[in-house]
């Protein structure tokens, strides 16, 4: 810490985040009640989980979405990366959370899963022969367990170590951890992309076992990332308002926010133009089937909702400099972009299970109880620990005025 | 060449911090006409001489729309009207087969259009800079940073001018002829 200015500013969270940690709490509370009636209730047990299952791969996507941004933080450096660092590690370090959310999927599998039921209840017998080839070789019950270990062990391994060389940085002596955090995050992006790729085809592509696309992991993937990003900017919006963050967060810093959001976006629209592109192009019988539910039944409208809303308005927004640089402008279109991600979900998940357009009360009703957990447990790390490292060798990029 | 043809008056500084401050309190001032020069680029210098808005964004986004459309036009023409092919039973004016071919051309035209935007609005190539016939201006792509106040400018005045950048403290302020 050379600077006078470093040294007088308080690095903790403002006051603010205990506020909202106890409301979100209270909402997640009154939801999780919700949501244990609608699951052990008979008759709404199934529409649950439906509706779980999007809430879970929505804020499972923030939370590994925040971690891997982390880690290319820590493998590129720059101050963008540095002034919202904490708040991405807030969002990482909820990963036991969502290993414990987890859990309730033991409950539900069948109700989800047609392979995880019993085979002989499969009318279609072309569909049951497919379903006791691949049970035999892939997508059992047992396999998607240990899967599934395998992934969060992963997940919670990397949160774990990088969580505990950024604390270090909290305390003197002044440190430079990057080669650590180097060394961890070259191989834990790579980690990262085959495990949640396996998780997509696990718990989203498998709803239809007779369907497959080598690029649905990687929207998943980049959906992940485009929430995590939105989530930053809104958290770094609310914090912007009290020191410390008035005084660290730069229009070219938020710049930079504006514009992985913008990449973020068009790899969005890019990988799911491929898809519909290769799958159109091919026109085969057992690949068309997915378009076609999700183009038929009033389905088609929320299809087209997402060109428009999740890509084509956004990026023209995006578009503009003066936008991207102003946090309060920037904040309402990543707002509108993690209620797209929410759309974008339900467009996947839910024509699965019906024919014509409809909405759950659990869909929206679990995203809400979910994520009021979250953002509890969110706002407890967040307050946990001083918003920058002041003893990272780094910090002085974020606390010192460039150039001088 | 008269001796009165000034290009304007040129001062120099030896750190980032004081051609910033000094391109501010000459944008203050009320000199509108001025320019900064730096070994490397430093965004706040833009704001500090008042400089906010460029054209190039706008360059590249009609370059980019017309190469857009002239992507998907020529396509159009070419299966629709000019050698139409039945290609998989598909009609012949398929937009999603177009998407690569018009996304492809977007981006080359936008980025041409970028670059070439750039060099015209800059008045690039450029071989003659009344700036260089101040010899210690060698220095700009070495260690110091320019500030300039053009001789066009409404409030310039020879004498005044010059106290007033001497005040500012820098190294060496000197004339610059045209």
């Amino acid at each position: 810490m050379s600077t006078a200015h470093a040294q007088n500013l308080d690095l903790s969270a403002p006051p603010v985040v205990k506020t909202i940690q106890q409301r979100s709490l209270f909402v997640g509370l009154v939801g999780a009640v919700a949501c244990i009636v609608g699951a052990v209730t008979p008759s709404q047990s199934e529409k649950f989980f439906h509706g779980y299952l999007l809430a879970f791969m929505l804020w499972l996507g923030v939370t590994l979405g925040s971690m891997v941004i982390l880690m290319i933080r820590h493998l590129t450096g720059g101050g963008w990366g540095t002034v919202i660092r904490r708040i991405l590690g807030a969002a990482m370090r909820c990963i036991p959370l969502m290993t414990v959310l987890f859990v309730p999927f033991l409950f539900s599998l069948p109700k989800l899963y047609i392979w995880a039921g019993p085979l002989d209840r499969v009318a279609d017998h072309h569909l049951r022969e497919h379903l006791q080839d691949i049970t035999q070789s892939y997508l059992s019950v047992k396999g998607f367990w240990i899967r599934a270990i395998i992934y969060f062990a992963i997940w919670n391994l990397l949160s774990y170590f990088l969580s505990k060389w950024s604390a270090e940085q909290d305390r003197p002596p002044l440190r430079d951890n990057s080669p650590r955090f180097k060394a961890l995050s070259a191989p834990g992006l790579i980690l990262y992309a085959f495990t949640v790729s396996f998780a997509a085809i696990d718990w989203l592509m498998s709803i239809d076992p007779s369907w497959i696309s080598t690029i649905y992991g990687l929207l998943i993937l980049i959906g992940q990332l485009l929430a995590a990003m939105c989530f930053a900017v809104v958290v770094e919006r609310i914090l912007v308002r009290h020191k410390p963050m008035s005084e660290l967060l730069r229009p070219s810093f938020v710049h930079d926010h504006g514009k992985w959001m913008l990449a973020f976006i068009m790899v969005w629209a890019y990988f799911s133009f491929s898809q519909w592109l290769i799958i159109w192009a091919g026109n085969l019988p057992e690949e068309i089937t997915w378009y076609y539910r999700r183009l038929g039944g009033g389905w088609g409208y929320v299809g087209l909702f997402l060109v428009i809303f999740h890509f084509a308005v956004p990026f023209t927004i995006l578009l503009s400099r003066s936008f991207k640089r102003d946090i309060t402008r920037l904040v309402w279109l990543a707002i509108w972009m993690l209620f797209m991600r929410v759309v974008d979900l339900f467009w996947i998940i839910e024509p699965n299970f019906s024919v014509t357009f409809t909405v759950s009360i659990w869909d929206i009703v679990a995203p809400i109880a979910v994520g009021g957990l979250w953002l509890a447990f969110f706002f407890r790390n967040l307050a946990s620990q001083p918003l920058l490292p002041a003893y990272d060798v780094y910090a002085k990029e974020v606390l010192e005025p460039a150039h001088d | 060449m008269k001796t009165t043809a000034t290009y304007g008056l040129m001062a120099e500084f030896d750190s980032p911090r004081a051609l910033i401050t000094a391109a501010e309190k000459t944008h203050k001032e009320g000199y509108k006409k001025i320019d900064a020069y730096t070994p490397y680029p430093i965004e706040e210098v833009a704001e500090a001489i008042g400089f906010h808005h460029n054209n190039v964004p706008l360059v590249t986004l009609i370059g980019g729309i017309v190469g857009g459309l002239s992507g998907y036009l020529m396509q159009f023409w070419i299966s629709t009207i000019d050698y139409p092919v039945n290609i998989g039973g598909k009609p012949y004016h398929s937009w999603p087969s177009f998407i690569i071919v018009t996304f492809e051309m977007t981006i080359l035209f936008a980025g041409i259009s970028a670059v070439f935007g750039m060099l015209a609005l800059n008045g690039l190539p450029m071989p003659y800079h009344p700036v260089f016939n101040v010899s210690r201006f060698a220095m700009a792509s070495k260690d110091r940073f320019f500030l300039i106040v053009f001789a066009s400018d409404k409030k310039y005045d020879a004498v005044a001018t010059r106290q007033f950048l001497e005040s500012l403290g820098p190294v060496s302020v000197a004339e610059v002829p045209s």
